[in-house]
């Protein structure tokens, strides 16, 4: 039961995964807060600025938090384990 | 980012850099904004009576009614949190202490009334009353400036009845 | 639980604690040494403080941060919204500057009245018995500010069980991050 939750915790996911969610989260953060700033400077709403970036957060949180299976298509090949060889 | 505390760890860290970037900008943007706010005030009378206000010991007070009008517009951009405009009161007590006194706030809406430091405005120099302002941005420096300014007009007599 | 932890001590040597000790240390300093210098700079004990009363409201709220300078041979302007500590009180107020008086030869020195926006007095009863404040009873005035940052003081100093549950949940991370 515990490692169930503990695996569900862990979200884990692949190595080409972690680049692609590194990557959405760089570029939506970086991209959102530019577009946040020019929106309410154009509006002259500081309210409209801090909007567009906390629902632009929210969406790339769920988009890369948790371990979908884009982020799964690549797992790692592991070797055969070898133990019962060597003990003969 | 191998886990979910990792990735999660991982955007809350850019995303404080990103509240501060922007939070910097925004303060920037506020020097991009020209101040030129108009003013224009008048003293319509200016009395000096004896009394005793508030906790202050008795003394002599002085009372101003005063007319004003001003066009602060150009001051309130998207991080102006409020504005603070205030009457000042400005003189030479006959001892030669420099003086300036607050009369009125905009918050407050109330007609003050203002002491002597030497609790007599016998000799005196002439007062000009000046209105300023205080910008309180959302984020950032705050700036102030002034708006508009009587001439002096000397202080009455004391007057013992009216 | 720690067995690995001493294991690893153990097999790296008293060498190896010294230096996390200093590396430790070495943050801790220069953090403190930063904070003296920004005072230093600022010509003032206290260079940022958190707004503690509602007092300066709608402009100022409990947790807002501000950043305070005092040139010394500038003098204080009404309008000015200044901290000072009142001696023989350890709090610091933020209010605004409603009165100064140049008594002296130079234009620093004055004598100040103060009152906060919100406050419906000036600031006399504040002053434990003197009439005005002097320059030395000022920390500061406040020429930046950035909102909310600071609530976390608060709440810590309101709440203290906040500050050892913070502390616990931490030590918590701690150990479950080196068993897996």
């Amino acid at each position: 039961m515990s490692s169930q939750i503990r695996s569900l915790l862990e979200g884990k996911i692949d190595f080409e995964g972690q680049k692609l969610a590194e990557k959405i989260v760089q570029i939506g953060l970086i991209s959102s807060t530019i577009v946040s700033f020019i929106v309410g400077f154009v509006v002259q709403d500081l309210k409209v600025a801090f909007a567009i970036l906390s629902v632009a957060t929210i969406f790339i949180a769920l988009i890369t938090l948790p371990p979908w299976p884009v982020y799964n298509k690549h797992p790692l090949p592991w070797l055969k384990s070898q133990n019962s060889k060597k003990e003969q | 980012m191998h886990s979910l505390y990792q990735r999660a760890n991982g955007l809350t860290g850019l995303l404080s850099s990103c509240l501060i970037g922007l939070l910097a900008l925004v303060a920037l943007t506020s020097f991009l904004f020209p101040a030129h706010p108009k003013g224009d005030v008048n003293i319509k009378t200016l009395k000096v009576r004896w009394g005793q206000i508030d906790r202050h010991p008795a003394q002599e007070w002085a009372f101003v009614q005063f007319d004003l009008q001003t066009d602060l517009e150009s001051l309130f951009h998207w991080n102006t949190k409020q504005l603070f405009v205030y009457l000042v009161a400005e003189y030479t007590g006959s001892k030669g202490v420099a003086n300036e006194v607050v009369l009125w706030d905009r918050i407050a809406k109330i007609k003050y009334v203002f002491r002597d430091f030497n609790k007599t405005f016998r000799n005196a120099s002439a007062v000009e009353l000046s209105v300023r302002y205080n910008v309180m941005p959302y984020v950032g420096v705050l700036t102030s400036g002034e708006v508009g300014r009587t001439s002096k007009e000397r202080f009455p007599a004391l007057q013992t009845q009216g | 639980m720690f067995s690995d932890e001493i294991r690893t001590i153990q097999k790296l040597g008293v060498r190896y604690v010294v230096l996390q000790v200093l590396n430790f240390t070495q943050v801790i300093i220069s953090g403190l040494m930063i904070w003296k210098a920004l005072g230093i700079v600022t010509n003032t004990e206290s260079p940022i403080v958190v707004v503690l009363s509602g007092s300066m409201e709608p402009a100022f709220y409990r947790g807002d941060l501000l950043f305070l300078m005092n040139p010394r041979n500038t003098p204080y302007v009404v309008g000015d919204i200044t901290v000072y500590k009142v001696p023989g009180a350890d709090i610091p107020i933020v209010h605004r500057v409603i009165e100064t008086h140049t008594v002296g030869p130079l234009p620093t020195d004055q004598s100040l009245l103060t009152k906060g926006d919100n406050n419906r007095l000036d600031d006399l009863e504040l002053y434990k018995g003197l009439r005005w404040l002097q320059r030395k009873n000022i920390i500061g005035k406040v020429h930046g500010f950035l909102p909310y940052v600071g609530y976390v003081t608060i709440a810590m100093n309101d709440f203290p069980q906040l500050k050892y549950a913070l502390l616990g949940f931490l030590g918590l991370m701690a150990l479950i991050q080196r068993e897996s």
